[in-house]
């Protein structure tokens, strides 16, 4: 037996495929001993790229406004959910208001002599400076 | 463009595709690719089922990462480099686990029984002598002559220079050639002795 390694035009032009070198590699095909090999090859990649593929697809037919809406699905009732506890918690944190006149209510935050005290006969002595400093 | 018509998809227009999920583009790239990564996982692993392995995860973290492929129409060469790296993690992980590398000519030499003798010895030669070859040149020897690919695409899809592609590809054939004749040699000589 005597092989020629070289291409079939008889020189060993590179670019050509050797054909006996091909063929002699060729074992190292698994469809040589296996015909079946690559469409099983095939199939189990498919179905390995099954989930990833259908998972594209959904994320291909979605809208902006299937995206905007699945945002608000969850979006909306968790933040009705944290209003509800942030109101729950101001509520409950609040001190309770002390029982208040109108005229305390007026007066609050005042520091200087409002009229009634100054007009009080005990603040008298007073009323000077009340008149100086009023007008 | 249907995929359907006679014109066959650019593998930009697949790789597009099946970024959306159409099984049909990336079942194409699949058939259009798998011999080659499975040589090319041949040519790291040196094991046929570990070649099979790596090629086939290969094509699925391929379709999970298919936004980094920047670009698409260079799919063939993004894919081979996958494929190199997913072979060579799993030589890391085969040597790990065995104390004792096997050499890519002893892994998958025991004859096989449907064949004779002088076909499991002249397979057992070429295997030791890709076994001799660097990574880059098993893969260049094996894709061009085995499957076919032309320098161009050899180097396009592993990113070398063509000259760089010849030089590789010459020096394999010349290590394979040498193989086989001293096979041959073998052959003769033991057919001639009484």
């Amino acid at each position: 037996m005597s092989r020629t390694w070289t291409t079939p035009g008889g020189s060993d032009d590179e670019e050509a495929r050797d054909l006996g070198l091909a063929s002699a590699l060729d074992f190292l095909d698994p469809a040589s001993r296996d015909p079946g090999f690559w469409m099983r090859f095939q199939a189990r990649v498919l179905q390995g790229a099954g989930p990833e593929l259908a998972r594209r697809r959904l994320m291909a037919d979605l809208t902006v406004g299937d995206v905007l809406t699945g945002w608000a699905r969850a979006l909306v009732p968790t933040a009705m959910l944290a209003a509800a506890v942030a109101a729950l918690i101001l509520i409950r944190m609040a001190p309770a208001a002390p029982p208040a006149t109108l005229e305390d209510l007026l007066t609050a935050g005042i520091e200087t002599l409002t009229i009634p005290e100054a007009l009080d006969e005990s603040a008298a002595a007073a009323s000077v400076a009340f008149a100086a400093e009023r007008f | 463009m249907s995929l359907s018509g006679s014109q066959t998809p650019s593998d930009g227009e697949l790789v597009l595709r099946a970024r959306r999920g159409d099984e049909r583009a990336f079942g194409l790239l699949v058939e259009k690719y798998r011999r080659g990564a499975y040589a090319v996982a041949y040519a790291v692993t040196g094991r046929q089922e570990d070649a099979e392995d790596a090629a086939q995860e290969s094509f699925l973290v391929a379709l999970q990462r298919l936004e980094e492929c920047r670009s698409p129409e260079r799919f063939a060469g993004w894919l081979m480099t996958i494929v190199r790296n997913r072979s060579r993690n799993l030589v890391r992980r085969e040597s790990l686990r065995e104390t004792d590398p096997v050499p890519v000519s002893a892994s998958t030499r025991l004859p096989t029984p449907d064949l004779d003798m002088e076909r499991s010895e002249l397979q057992a030669a070429l295997r030791d002598a890709l076994g001799a070859l660097s990574d880059v040149q098993r893969e260049i020897v094996l894709l061009h002559d085995l499957e076919g690919w032309k320098h161009r695409e050899i180097g396009d899809r592993l990113s070398l220079p063509s000259g760089t592609v010849r030089s590789h590809l010459h020096f394999a054939r010349r290590a394979l050639r040498e193989a086989l004749t001293g096979q041959e040699t073998v052959e003769e000589r033991r057919r001639s002795s009484p």
